[in-house]
């Protein structure tokens, strides 16, 4: 505890602690100032209103569900009945608003919803002795399911809000002030009380911590409801930029949420490396990438691809780790 | 007999700003038994490793049979005939015995690319045989056997005819005293009869001094010193190599001194009827101020004992009461006053990839948080408190756990229930793979808490460290208390033995 000893801190264990929030800041940063520099030399500047509301339209949902994914992440743990949740909240969103005339029960309906899909995800793996990846599938399932009925008893493939008036829903400052907001609340929760601490210690190691006192179940479950409430604001954004819901709303949406944190540098086998600024920088990174990428010439075609080797190589850079597993 | 088989010449290697070895030059001859022993981080086991090829050092010169040697992985070394037996496990699960056993030389079975497992399973029999094992069959699945059984396995795999030279690398804590007695035939046999080398790699001096032929005491990455045969015969031996590993005088004082086995009235823990398991109707009462030791084999039960007290195990009948609530889970435990350090540290005690300081506040979590909050300065001040209290070596309490040699790592298990304020320790193998500076160290601590009247339950499988701290000794066999002894100076661990074997 010596104060000349404090200086020498080894690099390479700050390296090891900080490398892989190193690496995916600096792929951020990367793209802002290459982007900032190039795009105007092509006419349009990334930074005008225009292209940063274009931005806000395309990171919004990701973000917001990747930040309620931390607290699933953290855990060691993978949902993929995210894009379905998403789908179902926003048909209900748009069904009891145009039953209503007003958003405010869809929205609360939803919110219970969250809450019951929360406990069913987070319960059932420690309760039953599965691993968590198991009962999200049959989610996914169940709530495809219930989409498809829906729709086909409708007899269409999409709804559409009616009489609600949703623009506010567009505004790139709502969506800004929605997402710093929910950043706030959920690294808070995530740095500054239990049930932050608690969800990196389990995803670090389950015996461990059990064995100090926290309750794998309590926990666990509590970490899904944080993340099913951001779910619901994510679904109010994405059924607010159109207006409507269809059957495929949201379908895929749970990869979108991998690759956001994969790139974030969240280590996807969870732990005490999660960080809630992972999902930011992911999902920025890679909105990102999809303005400026046409922006500075590059065919739309080709987007995919560049994404792809870009996304490989801060795979290779950050998750490649011994100790680093796929989630359950 | 004194053909020089190995040289190492000015071996350098260091980890970041820690020296692990700094100038360090070694000569193994043929026949010897040398033992290595030094505390944590000494830099006994790098130097074996380096050998072995595991890993590589930073500069320096080694010199096997004549000629320069520079393994680049531990399958070479070990085809060369160095062949070393790690200290954590290494056995390759859901395979069998055999399997395991010929792993790399199925070749040696196979015609046509399809291997003979008939053929590979009665050729381990042989093996185990000659190694006089007896008890593990080569056919059956490796996850059949226990952990002491694996590392046995594994021991029959490393040595081979080719090889010169064995390394054992703390080996021993990890074998039952039927698994030690057949490693200790083993090396006599091979060293004396066979005219092999065995590296000795310990820091139980009782082990080194029964069985080494000559001893390297190392401390801070450099040999301090060298004792043939005949000063380990010394009888002021102990004490100097105590002395060199340490670098200053410890003492005498290492156990508890006093014989005082009084304690309060006030019961702290009651078992009351435990039936889990293969426990059957267990009970024990242990009183505030008291030191209750449990010892045995590993497989005697007494490690359940600790676990079912901290409500770890799902009992079928009995309770277990503390501060009169009844004890079912951790969580309960831990609000009833009790703490918890399972023997193992590093999957259960510690979060290793965390901060020491965040190991050290987990359990004290809930009685720091303020509304929802729990403020940084807060945890800090414990962690700060317990790291200083406890002199834990680190640069910061930012520190991760992993870094930390296993003493300090145990120091760390230790502080999350000082930190916590708990009245009754449960502590299973509380100096498992610790050295004597910081084992003192834990000893003073453990008195410490008897004076302060907290309630210490230590289970271990050192007889001597149960001998020289608890109050009453309870020697389990076949999950039952065989006999209990009062703490006395006259105790000798002869007396215990046969109780447990």
């Amino acid at each position: 505890m010596e104060e000349t000893k404090k200086k020498s801190v080894p690099l390479k264990e700050w390296w090891r602690k900080n490398g892989a929030a190193a690496a995916s800041y600096g792929g951020l940063i990367f793209c802002i100032i290459l982007f900032s520099i190039v795009t105007p030399l092509r006419g349009e500047s990334i930074w005008s209103p225009a292209k940063l509301a274009t931005l806000m339209s395309d990171v919004i949902v990701t973000a917001l569900m990747s930040v309620g994914a931390v607290f699933i992440y953290s855990l060691g743990n993978l949902d993929i009945s995210i894009g379905k949740q998403i789908g179902l909240y926003a048909t209900i969103m748009v069904f009891v608003g145009n039953l209503t005339g007003s958003l405010i029960p869809g929205i609360l309906i939803c919110l219970v919803l969250s809450v019951v899909i929360a406990v069913v995800n987070g319960a059932s793996g420690p309760l039953l002795n599965i691993i968590p990846i198991i009962p999200s599938v049959v989610v996914m399932q169940v709530l495809s399911g219930i989409i498809t009925v829906v729709f086909s008893t409708l007899g269409t493939r999409s709804i559409t809000l009616r009489t609600i008036d949703y623009s506010v829903f567009k505004s790139p400052v709502l969506m800004f002030v929605v997402l710093a907001i929910e950043v706030a609340v959920t690294a808070f929760l995530f740095n500054y009380t239990r049930v932050g601490k608690y969800a990196r210690m389990l995803g670090a190691n389950k015996v461990a911590a059990g064995q100090s006192g926290v309750s794998l179940l309590k926990f666990r479950v509590l970490c899904y409801i944080i993340a099913g409430i951001c779910f619901v604001v994510a679904a109010v954004f994405q059924m607010g930029y159109t207006g409507s819901a269809s059957d495929s709303t949201g379908t895929g949406f749970e990869m979108n949420i991998m690759v956001a944190l994969i790139l974030g540098g969240m280590p996807i086998s969870g732990g005490m490396r999660s960080r809630v600024s992972a999902a930011v920088v992911g999902a920025f990174t890679f909105s990102i990438l999809d303005v400026g990428l046409p922006m500075i010439g590059l065919p739309t075609r080709m987007t995919f691809i560049v994404k792809a080797v870009i996304f490989l190589i801060v795979v290779l850079m950050t998750s490649r780790k011994k100790e680093g597993t796929l989630p359950k | 007999m004194n053909e020089v088989v190995f040289e190492v010449k000015h071996m350098h290697k260091t980890f970041g700003p820690t020296v692990a070895l700094g100038d360090v030059s070694i000569t193994l001859k043929k026949g010897e038994i040398r033992g290595l022993i030094g505390e944590n981080g000494s830099g006994k086991s790098t130097i074996m490793s380096i050998a072995s090829g595991k890993q590589k050092a930073d500069s320096g010169e080694m010199i096997y049979r004549g000629t320069p040697w520079n393994p680049e992985t531990m399958i070479e070394a070990q085809k060369a005939g160095i062949s070393m037996i790690l200290q954590e496990a290494n056995t390759i699960p859901g395979v069998t015995v055999a399997q395991n056993i010929f792993a790399g030389r199925e070749s040696e079975f196979s015609r046509f690319g399809i291997v003979n497992m008939k053929k590979m399973c009665e050729a381990a029999d042989v093996l185990l045989k000659k190694f006089g094992i007896e008890h593990i069959h080569a056919g059956d699945p490796i996850n059949l056997y226990n952990f002491e059984d694996r590392k046995l396995v594994e021991i029959v795999r490393c040595v081979t005819d080719e090889t010169q030279i064995l390394v054992v690398d703390e080996t021993t804590t990890a074998l039952s005293l039927e698994g030690r007695q057949i490693l200790y035939k083993l090396i006599h046999r091979m060293a004396e009869k066979e005219n092999k080398t065995i590296v000795f790699v310990s820091h139980d001096m009782d082990e080194i001094l029964e069985h080494c032929s000559v001893l390297t005491v190392l401390r801070d990455g450099s040999i301090v010193g060298e004792l043939s045969r005949e000063e380990m015969d010394a009888p002021d031996a102990v004490q100097r190599i105590r002395y060199l590993m340490v670098g200053r005088e410890i003492g005498d004082k290492y156990y508890r001194e006093d014989y005082d086995t009084s304690h309060q009235e006030e019961v702290a823990l009651e078992l009351k009827h435990l039936t889990f398991g293969s426990i059957r109707d267990f009970s024990l009462t242990v009183h505030k101020g008291e030191i209750v030791g449990f010892g045995g084999l590993s497989g005697c039960g007494m490690h359940e004992i600790g676990r079912a007290a901290y409500g770890l195990e799902k009992l079928d009948e009995g309770e277990v009461i503390c501060g009169g609530r009844k004890i079912k889970n951790p969580l309960q435990a831990i609000q009833s006053g009790i703490g918890y350090i399972s023997k193992n540290r590093d999957q259960e005690a510690l979060i290793l990839e965390a901060s020491i300081e965040e190991n050290i506040v987990l359990p004290s979590l809930p009685s720091l948080q303020k509304g929802l909050m729990i403020f940084p300065k807060d945890e800090h001040a414990l962690a700060d408190q317990e790291i200083k209290a406890l002199r834990i070596k680190c640069h910061s309490g930012k520190q991760l756990v992993n870094t930390l040699s296993g003493g300090n790592k145990q120091k760390v298990s230790f502080a999350k229930w000082s930190a916590k304020g708990s009245d009754v320790i449960i502590m299973d193998c509380p100096t498992r793979g610790v050295d004597i500076g910081v084992k003192q160290s834990m000893y003073a601590l453990i008195e410490e808490m008897k004076r302060q009247g907290k309630a210490v339950l230590m289970i271990s499988e050192e007889l001597s460290e149960l001998i020289g701290m608890a109050d009453r000794i309870l020697i389990m066999k076949d999950f039952e208390v065989k006999k209990e002894f009062m703490r006395s100076p006259d105790l000798k661990q002869t007396d215990i033995i046969e109780y447990m074997i």
